[in-house]
């Protein structure tokens, strides 16, 4: 469940630290993304010397949400953070690795990039 | 004391059948007890009954698992089903002139598919040519099979064809340009060893309990 005003870790390489949702893409009024949307997000943290900067406006995929993500079959997968991997305008990842373990729904929902990318896929 | 008092006089209330000739702190004393061994036996229970679950769950998962495996190479070896296989990517990408192929067999590093084949396309265009000379070869296996839903891989970036993914399920083709190869470097990510660090051993020795060490400077407070 995340909406604006959420804080987010980056589960990958680009550079940015921790993210703040401002806006969730794809409907006009929706309140709250869970795995597999895209936000607008801006970096709040930023690892320095990296292209990244902080208080960059930028486009990232729910990869981990704290909310339990059900599947049909009754698997219930929950993480212990929120966290999003930043892509750009064309849904390339900004980063080269991805960490931690991800959802395989993302391949279903196109992002097979970030899941080819990924250590972990459950 | 008080309030000891009470919840036996409120025990006694509730059960009337008992004679009032003990002492009622004595049969809340007695109570107490007998509660404790009815919890402890629960508890115990629960525990038994919980591992049994966990054997039995495993067990199921290893069966699934291995059906999973089973039917996956049935798929390969047998029926037709009109996807793309590598013998026909590979001759694809050959004739498209894509450099620089590479096929991992990636089966045992992830479970969510078997094969990824790698192609650098020259520029932008080429990378698209080789997306759209897949999928045509896709659409063509579907025809032949006579399907009657067209399975088609899903396609993705190929609006700007910096790296396009083509994922057909059990092989997926990735065309990148040069750039693109180089930045993500996919082969050195699927080739390299996997982190499998955690063996059952690590894991046990995660379970045991530790006592902290207090290697605090400070003077541990005395409890008054």
């Amino acid at each position: 469940m995340i909406q604006p005003q959420t804080h987010l870790n980056v589960a990958d390489n680009s550079g940015a630290r921790e993210l703040m949702c401002i806006r969730i893409i794809g409907a006009s009024n929706r309140r709250y993304a869970h795995i597999g949307d895209v936000i607008v997000a801006v970096i709040k943290e930023a690892v320095p010397n990296t292209p990244l900067e902080r208080s960059e406006v930028i486009r990232a995929v729910i990869v981990r949400t704290c909310k339990e993500l059900r599947r049909d079959n009754g698997m219930i997968i929950r993480y212990d953070d929120n966290a999003a991997v930043v892509i750009d305008h064309e849904g390339n990842p900004k980063g080269t690795r991805v960490f931690g373990a991800i959802a395989r729904e993302l391949r279903q929902l196109n992002f097979t990039k970030i899941v080819s990318l990924a250590p972990e896929v459950l | 004391m008080t309030g000891v008092t009470k919840e036996s006089e409120t025990l006694a209330g509730k059960r009337p059948s008992m004679t009032s000739v003990v002492n009622p702190t004595v049969r809340s004393k007695v109570k107490s007890a007998d509660v404790s061994v009815w919890v402890l036996n629960q508890m115990l229970a629960a525990l038994r009954n919980r591992s049994l679950n966990l054997l039995k769950s495993l067990s199921s998962w290893k069966q699934q698992e291995l059906c999973l495996r089973l039917s996956s190479l049935s798929t390969v070896s047998g029926t037709d089903d009109g996807l793309l296989n590598l013998q026909d990517v590979e001759k694809i990408l050959t004739d498209v002139r894509a450099d620089d192929v590479k096929v991992i067999p990636v089966g045992e590093k992830c479970d969510w598919t078997d094969y990824m084949v790698i192609a650098t396309g020259r520029s932008t265009w080429h990378v698209k040519n080789i997306a759209q000379a897949i999928i045509y070869k896709a659409k063509q296996r579907q025809r032949e099979v006579g399907a009657k839903q067209m399975m088609l891989p899903s396609v993705q970036g190929q609006d700007t064809g910096k790296w396009v993914i083509i994922d057909s399920g059990k092989v997926i083709v990735h065309a990148l340009d040069e750039n693109a190869r180089a930045y993500y470097n996919l082969e050195d990510l699927w080739t390299s060893e996997p982190s499998k660090s955690a063996t059952v051993q690590d894991l046990q020795k995660a379970f045991v309990k530790v006592r902290r060490k207090n290697n605090s400077k400070k003077p541990v407070e005395k409890s008054a």
